[in-house]
């Protein structure tokens, strides 16, 4: 179900690639010119999806056919909590600037080893000391500039 | 001027420094090197290459080792073979295959060192008379092999295929100028940078993976029994050709302007398992998948210089760092580098084997301290790898933009990974795929869009040949067995073949 799924969602995006690359001009001196790859690769998403697509229309008319049992209930507990990680970097794209991003970072730490059940105390100092060595390293000795943050700079000297 | 305190301990703390940033996700050889440019201001000649030496083979090294433990590549150059080195150490064999990773870095090492002294000006003579139309085959070739190789669908190796090289027409297209998928964000005109990409297709990809597992089982097991370097000697007696075979084609490689450590690392993988006697065992944690990838890896590091020293021309990203550092220190790359600096040259040469086998100890002592990735739990480690990824992200061009295509690409890789998609062909397709449209589109202009002319040169005929080859060839095995079956069987043995797996 979900190859048949991948599939349709593969030759749906080729048609988008293909219809964007259709915007794009040619070269006078050639038939060809930007639109050239993004198309040809648009037409392999297509056609490869429609071929993976094809390909589980059996199966998906056999677990329809077959007893409702049979069709495989999907985790979405396991599947939100995945997403976790995504909706964390979120929360630093868009806080960095003012909370800083060893506390963003710190912050995300903690949050992960407690959604996993780690202790509170170890997870409150691991996630602290390593923010502030991530945090040192990178911006005082490879001058990777980080947001320092609004926060931070205010209440620090 | 290589055996003395300063210099000897000028390479020890560089590979030190290569063992650190390799060993982190998102952090790349080339930004060690990078990194330490300024510091080389303040260093004779000799002491400043050999710095950048020994970081660079060692970053590379390192990058096996979060490959191994948590199936997330340190740097671009580990990730053709991570599969294998993970699954290695989810049979407890971590350090085993660490330990021949690092035998085989360092044969690949001195083997590339030993090109480089004695062949270079021949080799890079060879690489320069490769144009537009070698150059679209060879990438044509890689792309092929990585839809050949992967384990699984091929449907779905080609989809994987498609999304890298979409990833690689990002940016503004090289003939006309036209911006291409580039939503009107300024940060994307350059293109999609391949590290946000690797670390989201591998580390966030993992780290989702673990998240939504629910099991803080350790994926990787302790053995005792784990020697660093017990079964090295045995693997090298075995695959000592995957390891000359490896190290040549990653000098080779390496020596071709814009090719690099990574491409010879998956060139090396795919031609390895064509010729391997036990494909089916690829995939599944097999020491023979690593041997010649991270052989080639390391030469290639050697090989880059051949064409940076003779020509001025720089292998990879690596060598145009180097280049500059030359200048800086009377070195002029070029013909004359033989004749003007020679004594440098040779010390230069002296400080690449120097650097390959201090790797051994320096090395063996990391594989031994890398346990900690194994000691510390998957729940405190995993936090510790996401910030690491932000922050290695970032770290490329301090913009907020490759984050957000770490995410994107991080999600669609769960995606397609929870489905079986090999994420091997679109990391490929990202690499190779604007040398593939910008060899194309110049060739076309320079015959005037005579597709032949692909074929008039003799190096890119045999290319273009064996790219056909591969295309063709299993369609052609399928119509020759299915040619011969109906004369082999009969009624009677078919209805034997039916009946005998029943009865077993």
């Amino acid at each position: 179900m979900r190859d048949f799924l991948l599939g349709l969602a593969f030759v749906i995006g080729g048609g988008v690639v293909i219809a964007v690359a259709r915007t794009y001009p040619t070269m006078p001196a050639l038939q060809f010119g930007p639109s050239l790859f993004p198309s040809l690769i648009g037409g392999g998403m297509v056609i490869g999806g429609l071929v993976l697509a094809l390909t589980r229309v059996g199966r998906l008319r056999s677990a329809f056919a077959g007893p409702r049992s049979q069709t495989t209930s999907y985790d979405y507990r396991s599947l939100l909590i995945s997403l976790l990680p995504c909706a964390l970097i979120v929360f630093y794209i868009l806080t960095s600037e003012f909370l800083g991003a060893p506390l963003c970072m710190a912050l995300s730490m903690l949050l992960l080893m407690q959604v996993r059940g780690a202790k509170l105390w170890l997870s409150l100092i691991v996630s602290i000391v390593i923010a502030a060595a991530i945090y040192l390293l990178f911006s005082r000795y490879l001058l990777i500039p980080l947001p320092e943050g609004t926060l931070l700079s205010q209440i620090l000297p | 001027m290589v055996f003395n305190a300063q210099t000897m301990l000028v390479i020890v703390a560089a590979s030190v420094f290569g063992l650190f940033v390799g060993a982190i996700p998102g952090l790349t050889a080339t930004m060690a090197v990078a990194l330490l440019v300024p510091i080389t201001f303040y260093m004779d000649a000799t002491p400043a290459i050999a710095a950048i030496v020994a970081t660079s083979a060692m970053a590379i090294f390192a990058g096996d080792i979060p490959g191994t433990y948590l199936n997330i590549p340190g740097t671009p150059a580990s990730a053709a073979y991570v599969g294998e080195s993970y699954r290695l150490a989810q049979k407890g064999r971590a350090r085993e295959t660490l330990g021949t990773n690092l035998v085989c870095s360092v044969i690949g090492g001195l083997f590339g060192t030993l090109v480089l002294v004695f062949v270079s000006p021949s080799l890079a003579e060879m690489a320069l008379n490769f144009s537009s139309f070698e150059y679209f085959w060879l990438a044509l070739l890689g792309l092929s092999s990585s839809i050949f190789i992967a384990i699984g669908s091929r449907v779905k190796a080609f989809l994987s295929l498609t999304v890298g090289l979409l990833l690689s027409t990002v940016g503004l297209d090289m003939m006309s100028g036209a911006p291409r998928f580039t939503f009107g964000v300024p940060d994307l005109m350059a293109g999609v940078n391949f590290i946000p990409v690797m670390i989201g297709m591998f580390a966030l990809n993992e780290i989702m993976m673990f998240y939504g597992s629910r099991t803080e089982a350790r994926h990787v097991p302790v053995m005792t029994k784990d020697s660093v370097f017990s079964m090295a000697p045995k693997h090298i007696r075995t695959y000592w050709r995957n390891i000359l075979r490896g190290s040549s084609l990653g000098t080779l490689i390496g020596a071709l302007p814009g090719a690099g450590a990574d491409i010879a690392a998956w060139i090396a993988y795919a031609m390895g398992k064509s010729r391997s006697k036990e494909k089916e065992k690829y995939g599944t944690g097999h020491i023979e998948g690593i041997v010649d990838a991270s052989s080639a890896n390391n030469s290639g590091i050697s090989g880059a210089w051949v064409p940076a020293l003779v020509f001025g021309i720089p292998g990879d990203t690596i060598t145009a760092i180097v280049i500059g550092v030359l200048y800086m220190k009377g070195m002029n790359p070029g013909p004359t580098i033989f004749m003007n600096g020679g004594g440098q040259v040779y010390a230069l040469f002296t400080v690449f084997f120097v650097a390959n086998l201090i790797m051994l100890p320096i090395g063996y002592l990391a594989i031994r301290a890398s346990k900690v990735f194994i000691l510390t739990p998957r729940k405190m480690l995993m936090p510790l790898i996401l910030s690491f990824c932000i922050v290695g992200a970032f770290a490329i061009n301090n913009s907020i933009t490759d984050i957000w295509i770490m995410l994107i690409i991080g999600m669609v890789a769960f995606v397609l990974a929870r489905n079986d998609f090999p994420m091997a062909p679109a990391i490929l397709g990202l690499v190779l795929g604007s040398t593939l449209e910008n060899s194309f589109m110049s060739s076309m202009l320079k015959s005037n869009g005579d597709m032949l002319a692909f074929f008039e040169r003799p190096i890119s005929a045999a290319l273009g040949a064996l790219v056909i080859l591969i295309w063709v060839l299993p369609s052609l095995i399928r119509l020759f067995r299915h040619w011969r079956r109906p004369s082999q069987s009969s009624p009677e043995n078919d209805r034997k073949n039916y009946r005998k797996p029943r009865s077993s």
